[in-house]
């Protein structure tokens, strides 16, 4: 902490030194004002909910808030800041110096209260009365007194300055720190033996830097730019732990080392749930000027992110560029491009050999390369024409293709590619002051949209050869020879979507106005055998201001949203 | 897994529904500001929220033919032991929020330099299906008051 403080200061001094130097100005404004109150807080009921974000007592406690504005011929200073409590407390500060300089430096604290997963739907035995008996489901909750909550404090500070007005070269600093600390729920789950689910409380405390830093310059006509950017997520808390049970036979309790010989681990305290420690360094380019008879913007990133406690990476190359152009004096073209590609680590999984040793001959070894559903190249392009139909109406038409090949999922080697034509218009409308209107209408068609590879359905066991016995001398038909019999990819994702909206404003006087809109999304996929998944969303909302004379201002509003998804659910039918 | 007596493996399959999941949630909200005199303003605000979610009742299909297994039951039916009726899935998935709050303050200016201030804020959330957390209902009032100093 207090390292963080030490770099916290210097860009504080940082930000300070110009004030110091336009101080000395002579002239110029300055202003303070200095609020001190205090505030009284009382809860009834349950209240983590309702004041989710609501600390306080039932007694008076002092608040305190402040503003300063410094301005100069050449320079503005502002400093904002609000003591709620020592949890909850606010603090700004910006300063430019005519071209030259720009800093911010602001802090942010809040608390979080969650509440305890109460796991009543966590409690389930597999027959039915009066004959109660067989598997069980039951959980256990080991701090139900707990009170959980997490502090977080955001510092974020960014800076700029101009170090040659030949080529406006200037050069940029930004940081970012998110510290959050506390208590949280965890939940483990122990293995299917014995399907108990216990709930632990675990401390918070863990840290986010971000920094990036860059330099612009206008090279001939062509405004260009880098950025290095780095994150890096640690956490200081001590991992959560949890007691599995040991293996055994669910009803009867016997076969210990049967069951044993099936889990990598049990009769065991071990971490669970615990945080990575992650990093991500990313490059970015940025070129944009004029360019023939249009405008020009493109940018070239390059990141890589890495799980430190598993050494897995991501890495990530994207690009993208836009091209605007007059096409005559009432139309021009934007034309857009984009490309990605990412490419995740694909580690080996080595697990002990399921039922190792045994003499039945059914033994297994479960090892495998987990290839990512990440890994993919795409591709985007559209283009949209904007016209002025009227003086009053502008039209934009757009067209766009998008390319998704993932490489390896859900078969390694045979990826789906999902391909995605859009279309759209919008029609934009005003009359003067008094009246605007927008109206759009977008639809997207996609073959082989994302899917869950055999996720969801089983064909019939019963008298089928996949779930003969592994071995012909043995009777044993084992849980895992179910993968053999799953059939069917399954998806949520459409291959069908229509987007609508429109808003509309009225305004009459200076003194109110009306505005009424409505925005709308129905997509559905028809490709999946007997399935009919879709999804339909309706926003309509409309707001009123209201100023009938000097002393009144009023505003009011109404929204609602409709939401309605149809989704397949599905249950496996077999015993033991 | 289980196998009968004449060694088939007593698994029939899956069997699966569509279900409609809808959520409905309302927003209203009003505000006013009144400068009643040059020394005097005063605010109110209220925001009233209403939320409601659930899963449409699961009506699983028959598949009662599908579980003949004459080796475990002659004429009639495996897995009658096992209970595949899911009439408590949208129970936990519904969900009926009510939030109301409110909040009322003015401001007088005692000199050009000195203000005195004063608000109210109360919430109040009435959960009609608490589940996962419990009944989230509750409520809270915070009051401030203070002054402010211009310099």
């Amino acid at each position: 902490m207090k390292k963080m403080i030490s770099i916290f200061s210097v860009g504080l001094l940082i930000l300070l030194l110009p004030v110091a130097l336009v101080a000395e100005e002579n002239g110029g404004t300055d202003k303070y004002s200095l609020w001190i109150g205090s505030h009284y807080t009382d809860f009834t009921d349950y209240t983590k909910s309702v004041g989710e974000y609501n600390l306080g007592n039932n007694e008076w406690l002092p608040e305190l808030g402040f503003k300063y504005l410094s301005q100069r011929d050449n320079s503005i200073y502002t400093l904002y800041g609000h003591y709620f409590d020592k949890n909850n407390v606010w603090g700004k500060i910006n300063t430019r110096v005519g071209d030259k300089f720009t800093g911010e430096f602001q802090y942010r604290s809040l608390v979080k209260q969650m509440g305890q997963d109460l796991l009543v739907n966590a409690e389930a035995r597999e027959w039915l009365p009066p004959d109660t008996g067989g598997k069980i489901l039951t959980h256990e909750i080991t701090d139900p007194d707990a009170d959980y909550k997490t502090h977080r404090q955001e510092f974020t500070g960014k800076m700029s300055l101009l170090v040659s007005h030949k080529n406006n070269v200037r050069l940029i600093a930004a940081h970012r720190t998110i510290l959050k600390s506390g208590t949280e729920q965890k939940i483990a789950s122990t293995h299917c033996f014995s399907c108990h689910l216990t709930s632990k409380t675990a401390k918070v405390d863990n840290r986010t830097h971000q920094f990036e830093t860059g330099v612009d310059a206008t090279v001939k006509k062509f405004d260009v730019g880098y950025r290095l950017a780095y994150r890096i997520f640690e956490n200081n808390a001590p991992d959560a732990s949890a007691y599995w049970d040991p293996a055994k036979h669910p009803v009867s309790g016997g076969a210990a080392s049967e069951f044993a010989s099936r889990v990598i681990y049990q009769d065991a305290t071990l971490p669970f749930d615990t945080y990575p420690k992650t990093e991500k360094m990313s490059h970015k380019m940025k070129l944009k000027g004029d360019l023939g008879k249009g405008y020009f913007a493109g940018t070239l990133n390059y990141s890589k992110a890495k799980n430190k406690s598993t050494n897995l990476a991501t890495t990530a190359w994207t690009g993208a560029a836009n091209y605007t152009m007059p096409i005559n004096p009432k139309t021009r073209l934007i034309a857009k491009i984009y490309g990605a590609r990412l490419r995740s680590d694909d580690p080996w999984i080595d697990l002990p050999t399921y039922r190792d040793g045994a003499i039945d001959g059914n033994f297994m070894d479960f090892d495998y390369r987990r290839y990512s559903s990440q890994d993919r190249i795409e591709g985007r392009i559209s283009a949209e024409v904007i016209t002025r139909l009227t003086p009053q109406m502008k039209l934009a038409i757009l067209a766009g293709y998008t390319k998704i090949d993932r490489y390896d999922y859900p078969i390694v080697g045979e990826g789906t590619e999902t391909n995605k034509l859009t279309a759209q218009a919008k029609m934009y409308y005003r009359k003067g002051l008094k009246y605007t209107a927008f109206l759009k209408y977008r639809f997207e068609s996609i073959s082989d949209p994302f899917v869950s590879g055999f996720g969801l359905f089983e064909a019939a066991g019963y008298q089928n050869p996949l779930l003969d016995p592994l071995v012909p001398t043995s009777n044993w038909v084992f849980y895992f020879q179910r993968e053999a019999l799953r059939y069917q990819s399954v998806t949520s994702q459409p291959t069908q979507v229509h987007k609508f909206e429109w808003r509309s404003t009225y305004r009459p006087s200076n003194k109110y106005y009306v505005m009424l809109g409505v925005k709308g999304k129905l997509d559905k996929n028809n490709d999946l055998d007997s399935l009919d998944v879709k999804h339909l969303s309706i926003q309509p909302h409309v707001n009123f201001n209201l100023m009938p004379d000097p002393a009144w201002v009023v505003t009011a509003g109404y929204s609602y949203n409709f939401d309605k998804s149809r989704v397949p659910l599905a249950v496996a039918l077999f015993d033991g | 897994m289980f196998r009968d007596p004449v060694g088939d493996a007593r698994h029939y399959g899956s069997m699966y529904t569509m279900a409609d999941y809808k959520s409905k949630v309302h927003n209203i909200y009003f505000n006013a500001n009144y400068a009643a005199t040059e020394k005097m303003r005063l605010f109110g605000t209220v925001t009233y929220n209403m939320a409601e979610a659930a899963l449409d009742e699961v009506l699983m299909p028959d598949v009662s033919d599908r579980l003949v297994n004459p080796a475990i039951i002659p004429g009639g039916v495996d897995l009658t032991h096992a209970n595949f009726d899911f009439e408590g899935m949208p129970a936990y998935s519904d969900f009926d929020y009510k939030m109301l709050s409110f909040q009322l303050g003015l401001s007088y200016k005692i000199t050009p330099t000195l203000t005195f201030t004063a608000d109210g804020k109360y919430a109040d959330l009435t959960d009609d299906a608490g589940y996962v957390f419990g009944n989230e209902t509750g409520s809270f009032y915070v009051i401030r008051s203070g002054f402010k100093v211009d310099f």
